[in-house]
């Protein structure tokens, strides 16, 4: 029990701080009085609340507020006037319902669902392939691995421009490629059907960095004594993998997919530059969106974008909570 | 863990604090968040790409050395304007660069002082340029210059396909001149639909031309104009990347001497002169010119706490519009008659420009107003849905209109 | 056979690393194509013809801009260390109350739109006096960072064996000498990790920059590109170019880190 908690990155329990063995700073001497050890718990919540206490500030100023004006803003009927000379009428729910019952909404989640969860499922599974195939020792594996990160260094603004102009259908490379090799070329930004698909290759391509460097610091933190069991018993790579590999990776797993689709939910410049959200919502998500009705189209309507936002925020939380969930019963089991 | 590691990620700690220590210690002492004291000015243009050496910077260095102050020019991306005014409501420029169809949105929202409000005479400047900032009656700025579009030829490619550009009179003439420049191998010509307001901007030509009305999108003659774009494209005369050009990118395309047609602003003139390139004005669906709208942008000064910066305020915004030499500086037809009399004497090649924003329209015209956004933006969604197959051009046009009431 | 193994694994690395780079291959080609041929349909697939005005442009207008966006980076990989790695160790060790629902807002947190953040930045660096200014531009930048630091600190810190610690007590080292001395040194692969993660974020960071340091002379690399971008026109050249010369340094700090990069303790800092 010790060797695997010890040696594993991640614990079981992930980010929760749930209950485990490996815990509070033990008293210093082991006295047998009641009281002494509650006073020393007590100065230990203090120390920790100390420690913790900058952050918790930090939370509130930086990130409570402009959740509560974001709040506010989707509660009430806010024109650019507002921000003048102060007036917004509250509305309680109705920018929620107009944004439901927009004929926006139902393209845009779909858009928004398979744009996240095509993203994610190809970002994890490419980046798990590569941590892998790294994790064996060849030359030049650390510096191969390094320039993997480089397109994480671009500004989005120019690796979306790249993919535009690799992507555009008279004078991109791709299309000189495929009308190469005979076939019709395809037009990857302008058409309703390819626009979405587009995107997601520009953000699965994106994406792969940050999951090659977790994953690949999760396989660090196995332990090699399994896998030398594993081979003395005769399994092969395939086998390794399934038996050993990725059931260990589980946690850091979890919290890489949980926090992929955190930022692939925020996703904008990557869809906004390439296409705009076009042509007429093909490739509109919720983020997309919010800044349409916000700031991108021409006629400003903040408290729509805001109500859109907040359903982002909403439907992140949601998969938080089951996350936590899935969590927990992993620790009591 | 050994102690010359513990030592290095010491001195590495140290170091990357002492920098961010003398960082911030340096950013502090320049005097970056300078109040607004009495002689100085704060200026937002959208125009980045004009650093402090540029005829702009110049142009507002030389209005500031006249009027005795300070003008703190800052330059943005013009697609931030609205959201980066609507961000510091409460701490406004004192002039503020407004694209010109977002004036009247601006104004609606009580960001932008009146003439009446800052004291700024308008008189001299030419009428078709300022309705675009008029609301109601009342001026909200003062155009810097104005441009305006202009179908842009490749003589080359038009004489090797055997077409004569006077015979391009009108609709019919010019698809037929597109049809011979693309039997002859080249391609037939190149503008921007892209899904933001400029596409509209380079729809209205030819929307105005069949004579159609910003208040009835569905309209037939508005149905005639988007079927041309979308005949284009079907038959091959247009490339399908028009739906995502920007006015920049299409510009680049025709420089590669691959097309014989351009639908481009007159800020493209100089570089049009470099490369051989001629222009006509843009026809009309039966004949003569299209009306063609008018682009540029407004100085604006917008509502401050302190009144009585509103004098110097216009002041400024009075030395940059007078004359001609923030308007040359900008690629923009001087706003007042002297100025577009003095350009057209240092150049007289300007002449077709000058006489074709002469003969523009502003979007916001007909007392559109704050309407034009919400009608430019149903516009532009319609003409990115016909042109990429996903609706008919009557079918796009009447859901805009049903989305626009 | 071992050395015939170890090269063929070289070769597909290189290949996939190739298909990965693509990209920026293609961005160093349209940085040297000639401005008439950026739209040519083919397109070129080498730089024939290369023109170096956007590289002698960028050499000439962007280091002060490549400066800044240095300074703002290392300032934010220092204020995200400071702020989420004691945080990260009173979560993961001292087991405060309040601990669990702290780390789903730290979840949470991260949700919130950039735009929505900048605009509420905007009304408090006002009131403070910090707009237009590279500390509070830092400040904003970390916000993108502390989350995920304290996430990641939390998780691996909890690794870390407890008799360690205890014999850090037992020594008579209080939580801070505690916190100092034993558990950070260990965690130096993940201070690396947190510290490249908050780099690379500061490092590309447009919309805090935009709306929150519009009036500084001191702008970072996000914002020196849109010298290139006027208006009507944007200049490609100038604008891949920046890409590429903003890329090299970074890349190489990529190179060195990629050594420590790693989320686990191990990696030799505690053995039994």
């Amino acid at each position: 029990m010790t060797a695997l908690q010890t040696t594993s990155g991640l614990p079981a329990r992930g980010g929760t701080g749930g209950a485990a063995s490996t815990g509070a700073v033990p008293p210093a001497t082991a006295r047998p009085d009641g009281a002494a050890r509650r006073r020393r718990r007590w100065r230990t919540q203090l120390t920790a609340w100390a420690f913790i206490a900058p952050v918790v500030i930090y939370l509130v100023v930086f990130y409570a507020y402009p959740l509560y004006r974001n709040i506010d803003l989707s509660l009430r009927a806010y024109t650019l006037r507002s921000f003048i000379d102060g007036t917004a009428p509250f509305v309680g729910l109705q920018n929620y319902l107009d944004v439901i019952q927009s004929s926006t909404f139902t393209p845009a989640l779909i858009n928004t669902a398979v744009f996240t969860g095509v993203s994610i499922l190809f970002q994890f599974t490419i980046g798990l392939a590569l941590a892998v195939f790294f994790f064996r020792n060849f030359r030049l594996a650390a510096t191969l691995r390094a320039l993997f990160l480089v397109p994480w260094l671009l500004p989005l603004l120019v690796s979306a421009s790249v993919w535009a102009w690799m992507l555009n259908s008279e004078s991109g490379v791709v299309n000189a490629v495929i009308e190469g090799i005979g076939l019709h070329q395809i037009n990857w930004l302008t058409s309703p059907q390819w626009a979405l698909v587009s995107v997601v290759i520009a953000n699965i391509w994106i994406g792969i960095p940050f999951n090659l460097v977790i994953l690949y610091s999760g396989l660090q933190g196995i332990p090699s004594d399994l896998y030398e069991a594993a081979s003395l018993d005769g399994a092969n790579g395939w086998q390794t993998f399934w038996r050993v590999t990725f059931p260990l990776l589980r946690p850091v797993s979890a919290i890489t997919i949980l926090l992929g689709l955190v930022y692939t939910l925020k996703v904008f410049d990557i869809i906004w530059i390439m296409t705009q959200g076009g042509p007429v919502n093909a490739s509109t998500t919720f983020a997309i969106w919010s800044y349409r009705l916000g700031f991108g189209g021409e006629s400003p309507q903040l408290s729509p974008a805001a109500a859109v936002g907040n359903l982002l925020i909403v439907v992140a939380f949601i998969f938080g909570l089951i996350y936590i969930r899935v969590q927990q019963r992993v620790v009591r089991s | 863990m050994n102690s010359t590691t513990a030592r290095r990620l010491r001195v590495v700690g140290a170091l990357v604090l002492s920098a961010a220590l003398v960082g911030s210690l340096a950013a502090c002492s320049t005097p970056s968040n300078k109040p607004k004291a009495g002689g100085t000015y704060t200026l937002w243009d959208p125009y980045p790409d004009r650093d402090a050496n540029s005829t702009w910077a110049k142009a507002v260095d030389a209005c500031a050395t006249q009027l005795k102050i300070t003008i703190k020019r800052t330059a943005s991306n013009t697609g931030d304007t609205v959201k980066d005014l609507t961000t510091a409501a409460s701490n406004l420029p004192d002039v503020a660069l407004v694209d010109n169809p977002k004036v009247s949105t601006l104004a609606d929202a009580g960001l932008l002082t009146t003439t009446k409000q800052n004291g700024f005479d308008v008189s001299s400047i030419s009428k078709n340029i300022l309705s675009a900032g008029e609301i109601d009656g009342k001026f909200y700025g003062v155009p810097t210059g104005a441009n305006t579009l202009g179908l842009y030829y490749n003589p080359t490619v038009l004489s090797a396909a055997g077409v004569d550009i006077a015979s391009v009179k009108d609709w019919a003439s010019l698809t037929d001149a597109l049809k011979k420049v693309v039997a002859a191998g080249k391609k037939g010509i190149t503008f921007s639909a892209v899904g933001t307001e400029e596409g509209s901007f380079q729809f209205l030509p030819w929307f105005w031309g069949a004579k159609a009305d910003l208040t009835k999108l569905d309209s037939s003659e508005a149905d005639s104009a988007l079927s041309l774009w979308t005949g284009w494209l079907k038959d091959g005369f247009a490339p399908n990347s028009v739906i995502q050009n920007t006015q920049g990118t299409s510009w680049t395309e025709f420089k590669t001497g691959d097309f014989g047609f351009a639908e481009n602003g007159s800020w493209f003139k100089s570089d049009a002169d470099t490369a051989g390139f001629k222009s006509i004005q843009i026809p009309a669906e039966n004949g003569g010119a299209a009306p063609a709208p008018t682009g540029g942008e407004f100085m604006t000064i917008p509502v401050q706490k302190d009144t009585s910066r509103y004098a110097t305020s216009a002041k400024i915004v009075g030395c940059l519009s007078k004359g001609d030499t923030a308007a040359t500086a900008l690629g923009y037809v001087a706003p007042t008659k002297a100025g577009a009399d003095a350009q057209l004497a240092a150049d007289p090649t300007l002449k077709f420009w000058i006489t074709a924003v002469g003969d523009a329209k502003p979007r916001t015209a007909d007392n559109l107003g704050i309407k034009y956004g919400k009608i430019s933006e149903q516009l532009y969604t319609a003409i990115q849905a016909a042109l990429s197959g996903s609706a008919s051009p009557a079918d796009a046009l009447k859901t805009a209109q049903a989305a626009v009431k | 056979m071992r050395a015939r193994r170890s090269w063929w694994k070289t070769a597909v690395g290189v290949v996939l690393t190739g298909a990965m780079l693509f990209p920026i291959y293609w961005m160093i080609n349209v940085s040297l194509t000639q401005p008439n041929e950026l739209r040519k349909d083919p397109p070129n697939f080498f730089p024939v013809n290369p023109t170096f005005d956007g590289y002698s442009k960028v050499v000439g207008e962007q280091l002060p801009y490549l400066g800044t966006s240095l300074l703002v980076g290392l300032g934010t990989v220092a204020l995200t260390l400071a702020l989420s790695a004691p945080a990260a160790f009173a979560l993961a060790k001292l087991r405060p109350r309040g601990g669990t629902a702290l780390n789903f807002i730290l979840l949470i947190a991260q949700m919130i739109p950039a735009i929505i953040m900048a605009m509420g930045f905007y009304l408090i660096f006002n009131s403070w006096g910090v707009l237009n200014t590279i500390p509070g531009l830092i400040l904003a930048d970390s916000t993108i960072a502390v989350p995920f630091g304290v996430l990641i600190f939390t998780a691996f810190m909890s690794g870390i064996p407890h008799e360690l610690i205890s014999a850090a007590t037992i020594d008579g080292a209080n939580v801070w000498r505690t916190f100092r001395s034993i558990v950070l040194p260990i965690s130096r692969n993940s201070v690396v990790t947190v510290s490249l993660f908050a780099f690379l974020w500061a490092w590309s960071d447009f919309i805090f920059a935009s709306t929150l340091n519009r009036g500084d002379d001191l702008q970072p690399i996000t914002i020196g590109i849109y010298r290139y971008i006027g208006n009507n026109t944007q200049d490609w050249n100038a604008i891949m170019a920046t890409a590429v010369v903003a890329s090299i340094p970074a890349a190489v700090l990529l190179v060195i880190a990629q050594r420590y990069v790693a989320a686990g303790v191990t990696a030799g800092a505690v053995k039994d």
